[in-house]
């Protein structure tokens, strides 16, 4: 139904992997997740607002990621969102495709 | 797929508590931004920088926002509510255009759902008791093309105890009688029912205990004759009081015990009637005295029978058996051989109908008209709704640079079909309400309308479920007709090469338009067949109404006396009427005073086989009546004499024929003076003509005078009963006639019951009632149909002509004389009148063959009614399309050129 594909800077169709991932950890909100990314990627993947939001609720609509509200590390109100079953099972299986592609990328990449 | 779900629930959800959502997509934002501000802070903004600088990321929150609440919507729902948004806005813009067509819609949705809830209440409503459909009526075929449903008490007895098919067999037979009470007595409607009647019908009574075989036994069961009463009666006659079983009511002189009262919705077995008090069959022999109609044996045919199948029996099962049965039910009568032999001749058989909808007089007499009418009004709604899509085809075609310029912004086609259709939509779905709500309203007055006078009628013309499944349906066809049509042809291809090139290239394409021409056209042919329907039957209620009645119905009056159970009989009762005569004669007004026994047009008929000696048996209509009859009614006497007050029994029998008797039983001669016989059981007996009178109607209008013989009431016979009717002529106004009558019959004997005065005319109009309604409603139809195509075709013409004003313009630019232009914008109308009217002339031809058999004195291709009706359609398409001819040759060319 919906195919927006707003992916920034980040290669098309990584956002959702990215999150997943983050979310691996532990229930987060948005704004820990976009924190993560960027600096577990040394800056160098930089997730726009605009993109991760309507990622979160595009996943949470899907059943992959379940939202709740809560208290922040500094006592804000925050919408916490967390895997479902379903999320791992998607984390498990695009981890798997990612390995596969990037070493066949690298592969290529280092052919003579 | 698991996600589709998913996704669907949780949008579900989303349109329940979409403020709530709101509120948290704008706290998830807030708190995101928040943390951006903190961050930025920690590494040494100030506040106000760094609220700046976390704005200045975020841009826009409502396109956030935006795009965060698309996730969460149904797309379609959306796109649906926008489209309905946008339509209203539309058709707000143009509200003429908007009225009219809610109204046309309106009123073709509210006749056609109005006239089948007559037709439902009549025809198709089951009867509201248990398993109604297991329920059959019984049917003679005896020689006429028909079956009769009229059965004889000895015949209905040999029935009743067959059970191989039927479970219960139970005869009925409606009528009045009159209840004793306080002050003086008052008329019932009752019910003759026979012991199977309610177990038949299998519905339990609110008090007490139903009617059973032992209660239709002669003389009662053995505590005398009970009855069981409606809860009307209860209400009306006992005032709802708990202790009415056991109460006594006097009926027709018979003393009754309530035994049970019937709850409101049972209505016995004729949707048309309520019936107020049940009585066993078994007891008519008492009240109805020594003329009842069960001793009349195989000589009276009045009861209506039905029966319920036995479980696990199919109807043509019942139908094998009741054939087989035919012959053994007629030698178990006690009848003579000759009128066996006679009916064998007639090929006597019994069938079953099915009778899941009750029986009633009412649905023979009225199926025809109806289906006629329904069909009527079924085509008034396709006339309105091709109307309506033909405009909106025109209005497409002239909002065509609006629906490019949205093609060209990236609305898809399918898009505009759904916004078009929305629209039309909304004008089918308002037309319907507005015309449901219109449609019990009308109903009612139509079936009172369509009944009136015949019968007093309770059909049930509320909305069922049927009838909103056939609103539903009649709406929905509807819309598609008027919406989908006109929203294909607005988006068809080409759209954008007309936006590029402005207004000219339409022009090419607007002339070359053919269906909404021919959708025109069929409008023509509908409206002409609908005007030659209507033409037919009012010419034939007009030649009904000129036929006349042979008498003359105006200022004569008939004033019914109830005699049947008073004890005046022979001498006396002459006594009686000579004297009731005589006193209604003085009263103001009164010319003339008869008497009759059998007054016509009222559906009663008495008729035996006569003959002239030598001659051979002839069925002849009968009436007995008083001196100066011919005189009150106003026919001719032909030859010989009147009947005189001293024409008794010993002075031999004494007969005046019609002039159809006279011709029939005596051609090319005198028939005064001459003797007929009549064969009775074992004697003949003669009867001596001594007058020819002018022919008068009998049964009805419509029929042609019968044959009638009338015999001197003075002279008695057996078949007469001391009921008689006067015959008054009055000049001026009869309004005292009733309480005249009252007070003479008060004067000479309290206990008779006060006399009933009808108007002759009345009974006249009454008994031409279906025939009027007939004429009226599908003149009323005609009419409509007449203004629907008037507009259709000004609204199309007028469109059409507004769109060519630049071409037209720049034709007389180059020289074009303005009734040059004018006469090309009227051919365009014409042809496709011509085209209709042609096309309409054919269907009509055909179709009126179906009116045939309610026509009267017409032919059903009357060559002056088809011209007529063409000629008022070609007037009514000539005035719809000179305004707008008139208006182009009205066109300043340099005006219309510059305003491109």
């Amino acid at each position: 139904m919906e195919s927006i594909r707003d992916s920034g800077e980040l290669i098309p169709g990584t956002l959702e992997m990215l999150i997943l991932k983050a979310l691996y950890r532990g229930p987060q909100h948005g704004y820990a997740v976009a924190e993560w990314i960027q600096g577990t990627s040394q800056q160098v993947l930089k997730v726009e607002e605009g993109a991760l939001y309507p990622a979160l609720h595009r996943m949470e609509l899907r059943g992959l990621l379940k939202a709740k509200w809560g208290a922040s590390e500094n006592n804000r109100r925050a919408k916490f969102y967390e895997l479902t079953t379903e999320g791992h099972k998607q984390l498990q299986s695009e981890s798997r495709r990612w390995a596969r592609l990037s070493s066949a990328v690298a592969f290529v990449m280092q052919a003579s | 797929m698991k996600h589709r779900l998913h996704e669907f629930l949780l949008r579900l959800r989303a349109l329940f508590v979409r403020r709530r959502l709101e509120r948290e997509m704008a706290d998830e934002l807030a708190f995101h931004q928040a943390m951006l501000q903190d961050k930025l802070m920690r590494q040494g903004a100030s506040p106000d920088e760094a609220q700046r600088s976390a704005r200045l990321r975020f841009g826009d929150g409502r396109r956030w926002h935006e795009r965060l609440r698309e996730l969460w919507q149904f797309r379609w729902l959306e796109n649906m509510r926008r489209d309905v948004t946008y339509s209203v806005r539309v058709l707000r813009r143009s509200p003429g255009f908007t009225a009219v067509a809610i109204l046309t819609l309106a009123l073709g949705v509210g006749a056609n759902t109005s006239v089948f809830s007559i037709v439902n209440g009549l025809l198709l409503r089951p009867l509201p008791v248990p398993e109604s459909d297991r329920l059959v009526v019984l049917e003679m075929l005896r020689g006429f093309p028909d079956p009769v449903e009229g059965f004889s008490e000895p015949m209905f007895r040999a029935l009743e105890n067959r059970h191989d098919s039927f479970s219960e067999v139970f005869a009925t037979f409606q009528t009045e009688a009159e209840i004793k009470g306080e002050n003086g007595t008052e008329p019932a409607r009752i019910e003759l029912v026979s012991g199977d009647f309610f177990a038949g019908l299998r519905t339990p009574p609110l008090m007490g205990r139903i009617l059973t075989r032992a209660d239709d036994q002669k003389g009662g069961n053995p505590n005398g004759f009970a009855i069981v009463i409606s809860e009307g009666f209860w209400q009306r006659w006992f005032n709802r009081a708990p202790g009415v079983i056991g109460q006594k009511l006097h009926l027709d002189n018979v003393l009754f015990t309530v035994v049970g009262v019937m709850p409101k919705r049972f209505i016995g077995e004729d949707p048309l009637q309520r019936p107020e008090i049940f009585v066993p069959l078994a007891a008519e022999p008492a009240m109805d005295g020594e003329r009842n109609l069960t001793t009349a044996g195989l000589n009276a045919w009045w009861m209506n029978i039905m029966a319920r199948l036995q479980p696990g029996v199919t109807m043509e099962q019942a139908n094998a058996q009741l054939a087989a049965e035919s012959g053994p039910v007629l030698r178990q009568l006690n009848a003579n051989g000759a009128w066996i032999s006679q009916r064998e001749k007639e090929h006597f058989r019994l069938q079953a109908e099915s009778g899941s909808t009750g029986y009633t007089f009412t649905r023979q007499l009225f199926r025809k008209p109806l289906i006629a009418v329904f069909a009527m009004c079924g085509g008034v709604l396709l006339l309105a709704c091709l109307n309506l899509a033909s405009l909106l085809m025109a209005r497409g075609a002239a909002r065509q640079k609006e629906l490019a310029t949205r093609l060209s912004m990236g609305a898809t086609r399918r898009r505009l079909v759904q916004q078009l259709l929305t629209e039309s939509l909304l004008i089918s779905a308002a037309g319907t309400v507005v015309g449901l709500a219109l449609a019990p309203w009308v109903g009612q007055s139509l079936s009172a309308l369509l009944f009136a006078g015949q019968f007093e009628t309770n059909l049930d013309t509320n909305l069922d479920i049927r009838v909103f499944a056939f609103a539903a349906a009649v709406s929905i066809l509807a819309t598609i007709i008027v919406g989908l049509v006109p929203a294909l042809q607005a988006t068809s291809s080409g759209l954008n090469e007309q936006m590029k090139q402005g207004q000219h290239t339409t022009q090419a394409h607007e002339r070359h338009r053919v269906l909404p021409k021919i959708m025109m056209a069929f409008e023509v042919a509908l409206a002409l067949m609908l005007v030659v329907g209507a033409g037919l039957l009012t010419s034939s209620l007009v030649k009904l109404y000129r036929s006349g009645a042979g008498f003359d119905p105006r200022g004569l009056y008939s004033i019914a006396f109830s005699m049947d159970h008073q004890s005046k009989r022979g001498e006396a009762l002459m006594q009686f009427y000579q004297e009731v005569g005589e006193e209604l004669r003085r009263q103001p007004g009164v010319r003339t005073v008869s008497w009759q026994w059998v007054v016509p047009l009222a559906h009663m008929t008495w008729d035996r086989q006569y003959y002239a000696p030598g001659g051979k048996e002839e069925d002849v209509h009968e009436n007995a009546i008083a001196p100066d009859y011919f005189k009150a009614m106003r026919l001719p006497v032909l030859g010989g004499r009147d009947f005189r007050w001293d024409d008794r029994s010993s002075s031999g029998e004494k007969v005046i024929l019609n002039r159809t008797a006279a011709n029939l039983l005596f051609p090319g001669r005198n028939a005064v003076g001459q003797t007929i016989n009549r064969k009775d059981q074992s004697e003949v007996a003669s009867l001596e003509v001594i007058g020819v009178v002018g022919d008068a109607k009998y049964e009805d209008v419509r029929s042609a005078a019968p044959p009638t013989l009338y015999h001197a009431m003075t002279q008695g016979d057996k078949e007469q009963s001391p009921s008689f009717n006067a015959v008054v002529r009055v000049e001026g106004p009869a309004t005292g006639l009733a309480n005249a009558a009252r007070s003479i019959v008060l004067k000479i004997d309290s206990a008779i019951p006060a006399p009933k005065v009808s108007s002759m005319e009345t009974l006249v109009d009454e008994s031409l009632s279906a025939e009027r309604t007939m004429a009226l409603i599908s003149g009323f139809f005609a009419l409509c149909a007449l203004m629907v195509t008037a507009i259709g075709l000004y609204g199309t013409l007028a469109y059409a002509t507004a769109r060519r004003t630049t071409e037209i313009g720049i034709r007389m630019a180059l020289g074009a004389k303005r009734a040059q232009v004018a006469r090309m914008v009227f051919a365009q109308n014409s042809a496709v009148a011509l085209a209709g009217a042609a096309g309409g002339l054919g269907c009509a031809l055909f179709g009126s063959k179906l009116l045939a058999s309610f026509l009267y004195g017409t032919s059903e291709r009357d060559p002056w009614i088809f011209a007529g009706s063409i000629l008022m359609l070609a007037l009514i398409a000539s005035a719809a399309s000179l305004l707008p001819a008139l208006r182009a040759a009205r066109i300043e060319p340099m005006r219309a050129i510059r305003c491109e």
